[in-house]
């Protein structure tokens, strides 16, 4: 058995968490929202980026543009769903989303059929080796993805205006909002950002698998659920790094453990240690 | 009541009345999910069967009366699968039911069926203790483990591979196929150096590849649902793992080859339907189907087009709509279906020859037959 093509594989898998789940935590850190139809947002990046793909002939440009489109679909949907319910408590919330959530589905499977749509000339399919295993080239663009995205968001939060607005409203709104912050302004940003996040996964698995189907984002919305709590919800770099770890165990587990766990109740059964022992999450400050 | 939910229940009552009115009818249930995960497979079902429905109405229908489907959406679960056959049932009068849904829903209904003495085939559900729920309950698809089984002598006789993997789907369907394979593997010299398994929702099979590669059999056989195996196969070649493929009924139609692409090359399966048939029945279908829903046809909707062509037979031998005359028809019918020649067991499981196709230039075609009636002999308890 080689070990590094396991590890590999499962930090390949896990950028593809990363991806997903931070926008998840995102949205938590700064509206305490749990944003289950992210997952849905997800699957409407593979959706509109095969369908451009297969209508340009170009994956880059229907990759850009896509993630540009579902990063404003993502602001209005928070304008149109989450804005009016701000105020109420925690679960009016959680429960609008997970209702828009399953009708994302739906809604999917009227328009765009219940049987998966496929990309005609799938691209980023030769194999390449590095390091002695063999990957798929769209699996190492899933990794430069990753790194790129998710850099370029440390460096937004860090080093920008608009990072200053955002780490200030996070750690305390009515402040913020009092210092001349622009509350509505800063949480568009963050619905646009994520989305586009839980976009570029979209496509990127869309290609990876071939096939976009309705209900493809049934896992991911339970899985980075998991990871953002192991994470210590709100946390970008626990995400991060959990999204990451997860990948790793899973890839590791789904050889050693097959028999005793299923794949996807690992990060639950990790989720659950991690609860008794530290309950505020892995990484979390307080 | 606000004006428009008022229309929405105006329309709702008129369509009921419609469809209760309709009495020159002979009714037959049919509950299968048009919505949720399981709604593609209830696409192809539905399409298939009410091409059979259309097929006998204009050859004149069944003793003088045209045949109507009563279709539920049962989202391929158990707790809408029960109350729509109670509906079916006490509501709608049918005759008979067929089910073009999952084995959980289809196995849940059974025993309703049963209860109230009606005749119930399930069309492609799996499931062995479907046919167990009684003498009303009978099967026209193949039971997963004599699929299992036929896969053995497919892999260690036909082809003569003797070092196998198996890859095991974690459901019902994925477990009686390898538990079939494996009950006979020794007697055509093969060997299992390894078995994997993995769930439903998996797409992403790297750690499996890695080992599999590690493990170099002569043959793969997998047991899991087309779209979980196509990318399955995609990542087998990607990974260099060259091995052939041998697989089942879950691979049978056009999506596993459009998302598998040049990966499905060479892949083989054990099936009911033979796309290169001669049989002017089959191509008809092939092509009627294809009209229908813009994609060529698959097991799932020969499946439900043979459900219906059998309950067709059965009603026309029983010459009336008496359940118990149904249910005697059906245990001693022979049909020429489109997936082969059906007759049941004494306890209701289908009896007939199975198909092998290759694909090759990226269509299913003819690899071969299995006839074994021995080894293809469903259990009759």
């Amino acid at each position: 058995m080689n070990y590094s093509d396991l590890l590999v594989q499962g930090l390949v898998e896990g950028c593809i968490y990363a991806l997903i789940a931070v926008g998840l935590t995102l949205v938590y850190g700064l509206l305490r929202i749990l944003h289950i139809a992210h997952a849905g947002i997800f699957t409407l990046g593979a959706y509109v980026g095969l369908l451009l793909t297969n209508e340009t002939g170009s994956f880059a440009a229907a990759f850009v543009i896509t993630i540009v489109a579902v990063g404003f679909f993502g602001m209005a949907f928070y304008r149109l769903f989450y804005e009016p319910i701000l105020n109420k408590p925690p679960h009016v919330a959680l429960i609008a989303s997970i209702g828009l959530f399953v009708a994302m589905e739906e809604i999917y499977r009227l328009i765009f059929g219940a049987t998966s749509i496929s990309f005609l000339a799938p691209p980023l399919k030769d194999t390449v080796e590095v390091a002695g295993v063999r990957l798929e080239e769209g699996r190492i663009v899933v990794v430069i993805l990753a790194v790129v995205l998710i850099g370029g968001l440390a460096l937004l939060a860090g080093r920008t205006r608009i990072g200053i607005a955002w780490r200030a409203t996070v750690s305390d709104a009515a402040m913020a909002e009092s210092f001349g912050i622009d509350l509505a302004r800063v949480r568009y940003i963050n619905f646009f950002v994520a989305s586009a996040l839980a976009a570029a996964a979209g496509i990127m698995v869309a290609l990876l698998l071939n096939q976009v189907i309705p209900t493809m984002g049934g896992v991911p919305a339970y899985k980075a659920l998991a990871i953002i709590v192991l994470g210590g919800l709100g946390n970008v770099k626990g995400t991060l790094i959990a999204a990451l770890a997860l990948g790793v165990i899973e890839s590791f587990g789904t050889i050693y453990l097959d028999r005793v766990l299923d794949r996807d109740a690992i990060a639950f059964a990790f989720l659950i240690v991690v609860l008794m022992i530290r309950p505020q999450g892995l990484f979390a400050r307080r | 009541m606000t004006s428009w939910k008022f229309s929405i229940a105006a329309v709702a009552a008129v369509a009921l009345t419609a469809s209760a009115a309709s009495a020159d009818t002979i009714k037959i249930g049919f509950n299968t999910p048009q919505t949720g995960f399981a709604a593609a497979d209830g696409k192809s079902v539905l399409t298939g069967a009410q091409i059979a429905i259309d097929t006998v109405n204009a050859a004149g229908g069944v003793n003088g009366k045209k045949l109507e489907l009563i279709v539920y959406d049962d989202q391929a679960k158990p707790k809408f699968a029960v109350p729509i056959a109670t509906k079916l049932i006490q509501q709608d009068k049918v005759a008979m039911s067929i089910s073009g849904s999952y084995s959980a829903p289809t196995r849940a209904s059974a025993g309703v069926y049963q209860n109230a003495k009606v005749p119930y085939v399930s069309a492609y559900a799996v499931h062995p203790d479907i046919t167990r729920a009684g003498n009303y309950v009978f099967r026209t698809g193949i039971l997963g483990s004599v699929l299992g089984k036929a896969a053995a002598k497919l892999v260690g006789d036909k082809l003569g591979k003797k070092r196998v993997v198996i890859t095991i789907m974690k459901n019902d369907y994925g477990k009686a196929l390898a538990a079939g394979f494996k009950s006979v593997m020794a007697n055509y010299g093969i060997q299992v150096i390894k078995e994997y398994q993995y769930s439903l929702r998996d797409r992403q099979f790297g750690p499996i590849v890695s080992s599999i590669k590690g493990d170099n059999p002569d043959a793969i056989f997998d047991t899991g649902y087309w779209f979980v195996a196509a990318p399955f196969v995609s990542q087998l070649r990607a990974g260099g793992v060259k091995a052939v493929v041998v697989a089942q009924e879950g691979y049978d139609g056009v999506k596993f080859i459009e998302i598998a692409k040049k990966a499905a090359e060479g892949v083989i399966i054990v099936t009911a339907l033979d796309r290169d048939s001669k049989n002017p029945a089959v191509r008809q279908f092939m092509t009627e189907f294809k009209k229908r829903t813009g994609y060529g046809a698959d097991m799932v909707g020969a499946s439900g087009h043979a459900a219906v062509m059998v309950a067709a037979a059965a009603l026309k031998k029983a010459g009336s709509t008496d359940r118990a005359a149904i249910r005697d028809a059906l245990a001693s019918i022979k049909v020429d279906a489109i997936t082969g020649t059906l007759s049941f067991n004494a306890l209701g499981e289908v009896q007939k020859s199975l198909k092998v196709q290759e694909v090759r230039e990226g269509r299913w075609r003819f690899h071969s037959e299995i006839v074994d009636a021995k080894l293809l002999t469903p259990p009759d308890k």
